[in-house]
Parts: structure tokens; C-alpha cells; sequence
């Protein structure tokens, strides 16, 4: 069957098997970015942003998708300008064997478009479904909170 | 990875169209609302999926204090949504913030969790004990308790199409209580409790325990002990006793029989001390 989707604001048709999940269909054309840990939604390294919420690619049948908006962590930076949370897991060293970081930034990405202010609690919900092997979690929570401070101050101009 | 046996993927827009494709390829026919279990599960008879999203049944309602969801509210819009903050002391968005991660609850369906029938469901578990009732519909609409769903299981081309909660009356009150080794792992127990007072007695109470690790059930002789009470210590204290006696606890990979019958002890004891704070403290 086909489906037509928007993938990071580029509009792409794919041919796919009607019982193929989006997780296969984006890695398959190229969107490597999004990974396959568990296939089975306990580590959210395969997080994508479907219509502006995160969810786990690798549970979404790709039919579900036909008509929606895509964004994988391949369409978060802006003419080679790294968007803040990408900076800042940089920065604070958040990345180590960088696995789970695109899961890891998409599911920041939506806690801070819908709660701009989050506090560390919330922080720590917003990625409870994404696993890191490396990190402890304590750096990605300060990246997320360094962010978050950025993406206010560059809303409040 | 994916569903192989898959032949076919429609999204019906209307309810009409989406019964008719089902009763049209029979067993081989599966609905889907975020479709979460369907892939894990990857039952080898479905050829065609029937996905839900498109029916007009995306909505959190309420009316003169009863609320309604529609199957395909996903358990993220049904926490967000400003109707049911208030409902109860806020026990629905406490019990959902513990439902897996963010990711799976923009994803999961209130109509594919109820009907999914898991065991470890928290879901499950609270809306018993709210007292929900469920409309389903097989071309003919017919509502009925959210408990006389599970006896029945076998839904065979019946969509469920909404999820209904009793108005909150005064002087009722819930709680939600979730033991699990982690955040974001199933319950090894979860329960739900729910009382009605009135001029100081109780006149409805409803214990359930899930995760036990069979679906969620009311406990019966625990809420023989709360009914007629002024939900004092002692009351509580026998409440919690006769769950622990008579909850069907089970062993699994995640806990033994014994510690589960602890658990049933304690989860019970600590949600109707909670739901007697709420009343308490005057919230609805
Ligand atoms: C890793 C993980 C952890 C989880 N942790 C928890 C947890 O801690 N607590 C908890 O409560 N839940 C938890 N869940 C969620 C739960 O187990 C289910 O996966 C989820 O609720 C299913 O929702 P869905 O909309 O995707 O269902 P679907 O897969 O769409 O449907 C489930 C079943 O219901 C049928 N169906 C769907 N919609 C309808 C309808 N409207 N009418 C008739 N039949 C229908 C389908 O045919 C299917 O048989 C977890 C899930 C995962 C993957
Ligand atoms: S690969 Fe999807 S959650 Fe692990
Ligand atoms: S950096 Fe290696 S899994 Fe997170």
C-alpha cells in the first residue's frame, strides 16, 4: 500500500507492506537516525514525533501514519544551526555511546513544547520511557533543564 | 518486527463502515485504536487491521458532572484534559502519570486499554472501582458496567465506542495506590478504592485489586466492611484484612503469592486512608 507523510517538512509517498511499523518503513528510507533498541516500547530509542507528540515508532503500524507529520531527530537542526537541546546535550555531555540520544532529545523536545517550565520531577516523567545504558540520566537532566532556559529566552525574543 | 499475516490496513471513518468490515472478514479482522498490543502481540490470524483513529470518538466530555471519553482519547489527552483534573480529588491524571511513559500514552487508546483486558492494567483497576460503564455497539448500542465486560470477553464485531463515569456525588471520594520495582515497570500490585458517604456512614464503597497478577476484581467482603461504617481506623483496618484474605494473589516472574497478599494488605489500607483524606479535606 501506499502512504503519503510529511518527514521533517519534506512531503514523501512510500510504498510500504500494510503491516509494516514505522520504525521499519523510516530506517528503511534512509532515516537512520531512528533507532531499534527493544522493538517493544520499554527503551524509546525509536521515538519520533507523529503530529507533535512523541511515541514509540516501533509500536505505530505505518497505515496509522499515512496523512500525519514526521519529525525524526534528522530534522531538528535548522540550515546546519543545531536546535538547543541538541547544544546542550552536547554541552553538558550528555552523549556517550549516543544510542539512545535521538529517543532521548524527541521526548524532551515534546515535554518542552507542551511545558515549557518543567521541573526536575516532570523532567524525569518526560523521559521515564527512554533508557540510557551510559549516562546515569543526571547529565541528560541537566541538558533538558539548560534547554528548556534557552528555548524560553530565544520565545521571549 | 511487524505483522507479517497483515494484508490489509483501512481506516474507516465512519462507525457504520468500520462495523461493516468486520463483521465482512470475521476473525481475520482486527480493530485497532493505537494498535500498541496488536504488534506486541502479533497474533498470526489477523489479515486485516481496522484502525479506529479516524472515527469522530476523540473526546473527554462532561455533562452535568458525568464524563465521557470517546475509545480513541489517548490516555495522554484524557490526563491533560481540564475534565477530569478536578473529578474526584484528581485521582484519574495521579493514576495515568503512573501508566507506563509519555511516549506509550500519546500512543495507547482509553478503548484499547479497557478492552485489552491486560492484567497489570491501572487503568482497569480505578475505572472499577469509579464505577465505569462502557457503550458498545455492534450496529445496535447498548451500554453496560465496565465489570460486565471481562466475563464476556470474546467482543466479536463490536466496537467499544465511549467510556462513561458516574457524576462525582458529595461526600464521595477515590484513591489510587500502584507498587511497582520501578516508575515505568507493570504493577506487582495495584488497587483502587472508592466510598460514598452520607451524613457520616458509608453508603457505597468499592475495593478492587489488580496486577494481582489477574485483571483487576472487586473484593466484596472488603466492601461488606466499609458499608454502614463512619470509616473509622478499625473499619479500614477489617476492610484491609478481609482484601487480604480473600484476593485471588498468585505468584509470577515479579512476586511471590505471600508478598503479593502483603501488598493487597497495605495497597488497600493506604488508598481508603488517602480517599478518607480527600473527603476530609473537602474535595469532592
Ligand atoms: C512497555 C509497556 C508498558 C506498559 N505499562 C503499563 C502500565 O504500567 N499500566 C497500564 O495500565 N498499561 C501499561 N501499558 C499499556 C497497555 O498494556 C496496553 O499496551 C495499551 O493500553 C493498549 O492500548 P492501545 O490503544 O494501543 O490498544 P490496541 O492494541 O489498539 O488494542 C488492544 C485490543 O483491544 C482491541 N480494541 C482496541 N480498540 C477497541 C475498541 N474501541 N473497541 C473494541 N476493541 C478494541 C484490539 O483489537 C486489541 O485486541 C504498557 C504498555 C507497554 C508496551
Ligand atoms: S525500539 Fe521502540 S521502544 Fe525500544
Ligand atoms: S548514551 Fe549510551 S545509551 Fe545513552
Amino acid at each position: 500500500m501506499k502512504i503519503s507523510l510529511t518527514v521533517n517538512g519534506a512531503q514523501r509517498a512510500f510504498d510500504v507492506h500494510p503491516g509494516d511499523t514505522l520504525l521499519e518503513v523510516l530506517r528503511r528510507e534512509g532515516y537512520k537516525g531512528v533507532k531499534k533498541g527493544c522493538g517493544a516500547g520499554d527503551c524509546g530509542a525509536c521515538a519520533v514525533l507523529l503530529d507533535g507528540r512523541a511515541v514509540n515508532s516501533c509500536l505505530v503500524l505505518a497505515g496509522k501514519a499515512d496523512g500525519s507529520e514526521v519529525l525524526t531527530i534528522e530534522g531538528l537542526s535548522k540550515d546546519g544551526a543545531l536546535h538547543p537541546l541538541q547544544e546542550a546535550f552536547l554541552d553538558e555531555g550528555a552523549v556517550q555511546c549516543g544510542y539512545c540520544t535521538p529517543g532521548m532529545i524527541i521526548a524532551s523536545l515534546d515535554l518542552l513544547t507542551h511545558h515549557p517550565d518543567p521541573n526536575e520531577e516532570e523532567i524525569r516523567e518526560g523521559i521515564a520511557g527512554n533508557l540510557c545504558r551510559c549516562t546515569g540520566y543526571t547529565k541528560e537532566l541537566r541538558a533538558i533543564q539548560a534547554a528548556a532556559e534557552k528555548m524560553r529566552e530565544a520565545r521571549h525574543g | 518486527m511487524g505483522l507479517p499475516s497483515v494484508k490489509e490496513f483501512v481506516r474507516p471513518g465512519t462507525l457504520d463502515e468500520a462495523l461493516e468490515l468486520l463483521r465482512e472478514r470475521g476473525e481475520r479482522a482486527w480493530p485497532i485504536g493505537g494498535g500498541i498490543d496488536l504488534v506486541l502481540f502479533a497474533p498470526r490470524e489477523v489479515e486485516t487491521v481496522v484502525d479506529l483513529g479516524r472515527l469522530p470518538l476523540r473526546y473527554v466530555r462532561e455533562n452535568e458532572g458525568r464524563i465521557s471519553i470517546g475509545a480513541i482519547a489517548t490516555l495522554r489527552e484524557v490526563l491533560e484534559s481540564p475534565v477530569v483534573r478536578d473529578y474526584l480529588g484528581g485521582v484519574i491524571p495521579e493514576m495515568l502519570h503512573q501508566v507506563a511513559s509519555p511516549l506509550l500514552r500519546n500512543l495507547a487508546t482509553i478503548g484499547g486499554t479497557l478492552v485489552s483486558a491486560n492484567p497489570w492494567s491501572d487503568v482497569i483497576t480505578l475505572f472499577l472501582a469509579l464505577g465505569a460503564d462502557v457503550v458498545l455497539s455492534d450496529g445496535k448500542t447498548r451500554t453496560i458496567p465496565l465489570e460486565k465486560l471481562y466475563p464476556a470477553r470474546a467482543l466479536r464485531a463490536t466496537i467499544l465506542t465511549e467510556v462513561r463515569l458516574p457524576s462525582s456525588a458529595r461526600e464521595s471520594a477515590a484513591a489510587f495506590w500502584k507498587f511497582s520495582r520501578t516508575a515505568f515497570d507493570v504493577a506487582l500490585l495495584n488497587c483502587a478504592t472508592f466510598v460514598r458517604m452520607v451524613g457520616g456512614r458509608c453508603v457505597e464503597a468499592r475495593v478492587v485489586a489488580g496486577g494481582t497478577p489477574q485483571l483487576g476484581a472487586r473484593l466484596p467482603r472488603a466492601e461488606a466492611c466499609l458499608v454502614g461504617s463512619g470509616l473509622d481506623d478499625s473499619s479500614i483496618e477489617r476492610a484491609a484484612e478481609a482484601a487480604r484474605e480473600s484476593a485471588d494473589v498468585r505468584e509470577d516472574r515479579r512476586a511471590s503469592a505471600d508478598y503479593r497478599r502483603e501488598l493487597v494488605l497495605v495497597g488497600v489500607k493506604r488508598s481508603l486512608h488517602e480517599a478518607r483524606g480527600r473527603l476530609a479535606g473537602g474535595e469532592r
